[in-house]
């Protein structure tokens, strides 16, 4: 009997050394997020800017060209041979390398390519300076560069920073979303709806204001188009020529809606240097005379835009 | 059972019973003690099927597929033969390392890793192909899907592949410094035995004005080679894994971490260019990890250290400087070519296939870590082979001689338990 039992506890004790030997850690699969690609310094929840907006001046009042002359500017570039401008190269339709040649083309690109020429000649020796568009006035003050053509709305903050020129393209925010969507105006969005637009844009107030959506930012706006396709926010907002350049990538999307603010381009220039400005102001009204800026806006802008086009006129405050 | 210790033969047989429980005990705890040290060794020589050499080869062809995907991003959808190969190469290593790193996990942290891992690997590549088939078409939101893969790489697998890196590294050690313990328990029981065995004889001399017991003086001899044996095998191991690690697998981690960092660094000069240079982060990236590389007290730096009685390894070291100082200023041209709007002479600067180009730099670099990691693969191996060596047949030795022990004590109590009967 004892022997019997003295047995027992020896198998047990056996299969307790075995079963500790052989058995792993209790290891079920493990739990993991369905992953999401989001770009760096995406914000779901950005801030909503509340102080109130700088209407102190007439924004798209920019200075008479008189009888300026093209020597008179020319001894205002950094350089006598050759022109710096500071553009993007990344919005698809307005500044952008062209991926099949690699050099910059785009409605921005032809702009500052006429104007150039007018300052320089027909053989004008142009330096293209890419940044980003925080870094514009810092450019255009620090010397980094002799004007800016880059998308660049005139308001009066930006005016206590930077000589602009005449308006010479008349933009607009408005909304890209997929064809489907059933979305035609910021009034169809719901709350569930995320909007899509660049960081210290002014649309994330828009949005807030005007629609019950939630807007979401990213550092490039050319981050909003990728999470369109992925469908990681349902709609983007920006103006109409960005959207329209992001539209021309892709069949499935469309630009929809009224515009909803108004965002003059105008060319920047380093604060103080208005004879600069001033020549700058008689290209444009000549590049407007002689069509090239219609070749320009059609060439772009038409198809996308889906509207004839007319260039701006020009306003002067002397 | 009691009883049978009031008399002389059966108090023999107590002694006996003890002195071959402590001599067997001292036998099987030294025995296996080695045993378990072969068995470090074995895994640390070993160069394949292992967490930390899988999870290391995991972190570089990661590195190395998004340093490659983002170089032939620029060349407008027609990279170079050998780009696609190197491409194609990282990623079959690295989902070959992530398998086999998941058939090598012991815990629940590196099974979420590898877990997290291998979700993200199809992610990955699938942002890549659109990134190429944009690309291809001309479309520039292409460059857009580039960036999100290298994000995705660096902000989520690479630290993961770091994090599985870190934790085979750190249960490596702590088996490395088992291995390298001394086997107090068998030296204790040894010393037991002996202490034993020498009391035993006093007391039989005593009992039976008899000197010596040639067995029991056969045991005691075979106990002091026993332990011997044990203490100078243990302490040779110990020092030969030490010196494995200082002479071979620290190195090795110091040469894939400078890889690495290179893999790294040639991302992100691709994709300040993918950006158009309006990704100022991206730059300063770049900046960090190329310090990282090659400043003062820096990873060549400390590589150099390590290799300075080493003229092959030097050399390969000296090649991977100077490979990074043609790249540097390559790379400060190409950053002037791009902020002066000359992006297509960046571009090939940055991607061409001839020999002054950043590829080229790169791949002198990256081939001479590569080389000097396969060198150094090799000295570990030779080093880890003597600690080996000092091990080898000791467990059989010490088996045989801890049994001759016993044998002799048993033989040598037993003549005087038979002078009882005779």
């Amino acid at each position: 009997m004892i022997r019997h039992q003295i047995r027992l506890a020896a198998a047990a004790a056996a299969c307790l050394v075995l079963a500790a030997c052989s058995q792993p850690a209790d290891m079920g699969p493990p739990e993991v997020d369905v992953p999401t690609p989001l770009p760096s310094g995406i914000d779901f929840s950005p801030e909503i800017d509340t102080a109130p907006v700088d209407e102190s001046c007439e924004p798209l009042a920019s200075y008479n060209p008189g009888s300026t002359t093209a020597a008179q500017a020319l001894a205002q570039l950094d350089s006598q041979d050759q022109i710096s401008i500071g553009v993007s190269q990344s919005t698809n339709l307005m500044g952008y390398i062209d991926p099949a040649t690699n050099t910059p083309a785009g409605f921005d690109i032809d702009i500052a390519t006429a104007v150039a020429q007018a300052i320089l000649g027909p053989d004008a020796n142009i330096r293209w300076v890419p940044m980003t568009s925080g870094e514009r006035e810092d450019a255009v003050n620090g010397d980094r560069v002799d004007m800016v053509v880059r998308t660049m709305t005139m308001n009066c903050k930006r005016w206590s920073n930077v000589e602009f020129s005449a308006e010479y393209f008349h933009a607009g925010q408005r909304l890209l979303v997929p064809r489907d969507s059933g979305i035609t105006g910021l009034a169809d969005l719901a709350e569930d709806h995320r909007v899509c637009t660049g960081n210290g844009s002014t649309s994330v107030r828009t949005i807030a204001d005007q629609s019950a959506a939630q807007a979401v930012t990213v550092p490039d706006f050319n981050d909003c188009l990728v999470l369109l396709q992925q469908g990681t926010v349902d709609a983007i907002t920006s103006d109409d020529t960005i959207l329209a350049g992001m539209a021309a990538q892709d069949p499935t999307l469309e630009v929809v809606g009224e515009a909803f603010s108004q965002e003059p381009y105008g060319i920047a220039f380093q604060k103080g240097n208005t004879d600069l400005a001033r020549f700058v102001n008689k290209a444009l009204a000549d590049l407007i005379a002689d069509g090239t800026w219609q070749t320009a806006y059609d060439k772009w802008l038409k198809g996308p835009l889906g509207v004839a086009g007319a260039p701006p006129s020009p306003q002067y405050r002397d | 059972m009691l009883a049978a210790l009031r008399f002389t033969p059966g108090q023999l047989r107590g002694v006996l019973a003890v002195i071959a429980a402590l001599i067997l005990g001292a036998g099987i705890t030294g025995m296996t003690a080695i045993l378990a040290k072969s068995a470090v060794i074995e895994e640390t020589t070993s160069q394949s099927g292992r967490l930390s050499v899988a999870a290391l080869s995991l972190y570089q062809a990661l590195s190395q597929a998004d340093a490659t995907a983002a170089s032939s991003y620029l060349t407008a959808g027609t990279p170079s033969d050998e780009m696609n190969q190197t491409y194609r190469v990282a990623m079959r290593d690295a989902t070959v390392a992530l398998a086999t790193a998941a058939g090598e996990v012991k815990t629940p942290a590196d099974t979420a890793l590898v877990a997290e891992l291998n979700a993200r690997m199809p992610v990955y590549t699938g942002l890549v192909e659109t990134a190429r088939t944009f690309n291809r078409l001309g479309e520039p939101v292409g460059a857009t899907y580039q960036e999100q893969a290298s994000t995705l790489m660096r902000e989520e697998m690479l630290p993961k592949a770091h994090d599985l890196q870190e934790n085979s590294l750190g249960q490596l050690n702590e088996s490395r410094s088992d291995a390298a313990a001394f086997p107090w328990a068998a030296a204790a029981l040894a010393a037991a035995a002996l202490g034993t065995l020498v009391w035993a004889q006093m007391w039989l001399s005593r009992k039976t004005n008899r000197v010596f017991n040639l067995g029991l003086v056969g045991s005691t001899v075979l106990l002091v080679a026993f332990a011997g044996w044990l203490t100078m095998a243990s302490l040779a191991s110990a020092s030969h894994t030490n010196r494995s690690h200082e002479d071979g697998s620290g190195p090795l981690e110091l040469l894939a971490e400078a890889e690495i960092t290179a893999q790294q660094a040639r991302a992100e000069e691709s994709l300040v260019l993918i950006a158009r240079g309006e990704d100022q982060e991206a730059a300063e990236r770049f900046e960090e990890h190329f310090k990282a590389l090659t400043d003062q007290g820096r990873l060549l730096d400390r590589l150099d250290e390590a290799f300075a009685d080493d003229a092959e390894l030097s050399a390969n070291i000296d090649t991977a400087r100077e490979a990074a100082e043609t790249w540097r200023s390559g790379h400060d041209e190409v950053v002037k070519l791009a902020q002066g709007g000359k992006y297509n002479e960046a571009v090939a600067l940055v991607v061409g296939e001839d020999d002054t180009s950043l590829w080229a730099s790169f791949t002198t670099l990256n081939d001479a870590l590569t080389e000097a990691t396969d060198v150094s693969a090799e000295r570990f191996a030779e080093s880890t082979n003597d600690a080996q060596r000092a091990l080898a047949g000791a467990a059989a030795g010490l088996a045989a001689l801890a049994l001759g022990a016993l044998i002799c004590a048993a033989v040598g109590i037993q003549l005087r338990v038979a002078e009882y009967y005779a």
